[in-house]
């Protein structure tokens, strides 16, 4: 029988601790948009007596089916709203919750010690069919590798939905090679690392950044090995039992390669940390669109950032820069992220001139962090 | 010394965009514009379209009856953008004072680079060969000793000609030429001096003053009979620091369509964001004028989260704003104005469009 065709009656008994921390996980794919109702809820499924119990939630681009621990009383499914039944359940301060579904009442109960709650439910046929992993298709990757990879470039994805593209992560999976690269038109990351993995076949997608944002939370939450499975549509990241589910975003990455410069006419290099933190407390007065002004002589550099009706701010640290004085500006949140996101003692800066991109990058080449400057008036 | 000003003008600029960017296009009659089965208006005709009839603003249904052959190409006006700074940037490097007022025309001052009329045609001839081999683009030149003169000029022979104006034969330049063709006689000026039976450029220039001050009463009058003379004290001026920036465009007949108010919109639009990226500013708020034939004054704007620059961005806020201003008074209009408002200094520029 398949899930979908589970009775709508429902009994189950879990942990509450559980319970809760599975609700969060689930709660992340569900959408709190009104025209899609279904999508707020999480779908409870036990198909019999013995089998495993799931939560599911979707919003349409992302997907998760969540393992729950607990003991089936009488198998069925029932979608629940998720936001409710998240927010009392981890107000409970009882061990043990039972959660139960009569068919046809449209309600589900939650009964923990002298508690019951009772919260109106969600037709089950209404749950969006989630997608299958095909298990002959899923293979493993280095979760370090992969999950590292992520968080280098995933903050310079677009948050702008006017284009979709930009909204993803551009993942290409090759023998020996993992490449990402995530743009929003202003910086761009990309890094190529090496990959111990044996990978099927090649794999050029984009992932909504969305999705892997959660995959890295939920790396982060556990220390299981990282399953993958990708099809024409779609692509899904197994952890530890759980399976997150993206759709792929259609369209054309931009070519980034060619984006970067092959010659530079400056290159600067600067101490990580210590810039980092000048950054830090100089970017606070670079707001509402301010830039943030470095200005390198020679020996030195010396940023600086000036908000009208805020205030100014500027430090100097010792910068090995030989050239003709000049300034660049960037945006302040853009070249910390930069900054963070290389790795090593030292970040070299190679730029060109005031309105051309500059590059960041470390100790690691295959990373480099591309950000085009604020003009500077 | 008298000044010298060469007003420059890119020949059937987007037809030409079009052409370099698919070169299969070459020597076909093409119209950019919307589309003939719909209801839109022509923003370009290549020469060949032209020799057909076809004009700007014309419906794109019209121009294709009278030009059954005509390729048909919507237009890419963040393209032609980036051709257009490929042309000024050029422009840049030979004339030390340029003021670029649309996508495709501006006023070079040659003052500090010639003395005589031979030499400005030498070097004008130059600078369009120039033009011409790197970018691709055909240009027309008018130069004189000031911006109406310009202005005229490059507008007599084209496209690819350099005419110029030798010192102290301006006003017999102009004389012969009819009213319209003098920049600030709208149709409205043209019918009167009309009516009272003036003809030519030449007739205003020598207007005796009760005349003038009666078909055209004011500063107005007067500025017109001046530059009738070939006397036009406005210098070349640099991108300044304006706190806006806006062009409008006066039409000869009152127009009720919205779609042909949409691609004159269209069209300011680049012009705006021609202005604004050679200021090297970003906007906020996009402001559409509207004066109705009562002389009453509509204005909507729009205004954006971020900061742009780029024609698109400026059209859609554009178009948004003239939609909200046809939907309050649904009118023929007789004035159609774009500006931007809210400039920012610095700003963040792209890897790619």
């Amino acid at each position: 029988m398949s899930l979908l065709e589970a009775p709508e009656t429902l009994k189950i008994t879990c942990s509450t601790t559980h319970l809760a921390d599975r609700l969060a996980i689930a709660s992340r794919a569900t959408s709190t948009r009104a025209s899609i109702q279904v999508a707020s809820g999480i779908r409870i499924s036990a198909p019999d007596a013995e089998g495993p119990v799931e939560l599911a939630a979707t919003d349409l681009e992302l997907s998760l089916r969540v393992p729950l621990d607990a003991e089936v009383e009488e198998p069925g499914s029932v979608v629940l709203p998720a936001r409710v039944v998240h927010d009392i359940v981890r107000q409970l301060r009882t061990d043990r919750v039972t959660i139960t579904s009569t068919s046809g009442d449209g309600r589900a109960k939650i009964t923990s010690g002298s508690g019951e709650y009772g919260v109106h439910t969600h037709p089950v046929e209404d749950f969006p069919r989630l997608p299958e992993i095909d298990a002959e298709r899923t293979f493993e990757l280095d979760r370090q590798v992969f999950g590292g990879t992520v968080d280098r470039v995933i903050r310079a994805a677009s948050k702008d939905e006017s284009r979709p593209v930009l909204t993803g992560v551009l993942v290409h999976l090759e023998p020996g090679r993992l490449t990402m690269a995530a743009t929003d038109s202003y910086r761009m990351a990309v890094r190529e690392t090496a990959l111990a993995d044996v990978v099927p076949e090649p794999v050029e997608a984009i992932v909504p950044a969305r999705a892997l944002a959660e995959l890295g939370r939920l790396l982060g939450s556990s220390s299981g090995t990282l399953a993958v499975c990708v099809d024409r549509n779609m692509i899904a990241f197994g952890v530890d039992g759980v399976w997150l589910t993206a759709r792929r975003i259609e369209g054309q990455f931009p070519n980034f390669r060619s984006l970067r410069p092959a010659a530079f006419e400056h290159e600067v290099r600067l101490p990580r940390a210590e810039l980092l933190d000048v950054v830090k407390r100089v970017g606070i007065f670079a707001r509402n669109n301010a830039p943030l002004r470095l200005s390198f002589a020679p020996g030195e550099l010396t940023v600086s950032a000036s908000t009208p009706d805020v205030g100014d701010a500027q430090e100097t640290i010792p910068a090995s820069f030989g050239g003709d004085p000049f300034s660049i500006g960037f945006n302040a949140d853009f070249f910390r992220d930069g900054l963070d996101v290389t790795e090593g003692d030292d970040t070299t800066v190679q730029m060109i001139n005031p309105i051309r991109p500059a590059v960041l990058g470390g100790s690691d080449d295959g990373f480099w962090y591309l950000i085009m400057p604020i003009r500077l008036s | 010394m008298p000044r010298i000003v060469a007003h420059l003008d890119l020949d059937a600029f987007f037809a030409a965009a079009e052409v370099i960017d698919q070169p299969r296009l070459a020597g076909l009659p093409l119209i950019v514009g919307g589309s003939p089965d719909g209801r839109g208006v022509v923003a370009t005709a290549s020469y060949q379209a032209r020799a057909f009839g076809v004009r700007s603003a014309m419906s794109s249904a019209e121009a294709r009856r009278r030009c059954p052959t005509a390729v048909f190409v919507r237009p890419d006006h963040a393209r032609y953008l980036r051709h257009s700074r490929a042309v000024w940037a050029l422009v840049d490097l030979r004339v030390p004072l340029v003021e670029q007022v649309g996508i495709d025309e501006g006023y070079l001052d040659l003052s500090s680079l010639v003395t005589t009329a031979r030499e400005a045609d030498a070097f004008l001839v130059g600078l369009q060969a120039e033009i011409r081999s790197v970018t691709g683009f055909d240009a027309s030149f008018g130069c004189g000793t000031a911006k109406v003169v310009a202005k005229v000029a490059s507008d007599f022979r084209k496209p690819c000609g350099v005419t110029v104006i030798p010192a102290g034969s301006e006003a017999a330049f102009l004389a012969s030429l009819p009213l319209r063709t003098l920049p600030g006689i709208g149709p409205k000026a043209d019918a009167r001096l009309r009516e009272a039976g003036l003809a030519t450029v030449g007739d205003l220039a020598v207007l005796a003053d009760h005349r003038l001050a009666r078909l055209l009463p004011g500063v107005v009058g007067l500025e017109l009979r001046e530059r009738a003379c070939g006397r036009d004290p406005r210098p070349v001026q640099r991108a300044g620091l304006a706190s806006s920036i806006s062009v409008e465009e006066t039409f000869e007949h009152d127009v009720a369509e919205p779609d042909v108010l949409r691609a004159i919109a269209l069209r300011l639009s680049d012009d705006v964001a021609v202005r604004l990226d050679r200021a090297a500013r970003g906007a906020q708020t996009v402001v559409v004028k509207l004066r109705y034939p009562d002389f009453s004054i509509a204005t909507r704007s729009q205004t954006a989260k971020a900061p742009f620059r780029g024609p698109d961005e400026i059209a859609r806020l554009a178009l948004i704003a003239l939609v909200r201003a046809l939907r309050d008074r649904p009118a023929p209009v007789r004035l159609l104005g774009v500006g931007v408002a809210k400039l920012v200094h610095s700003e963040q520029l792209r890897l790619f469009e």
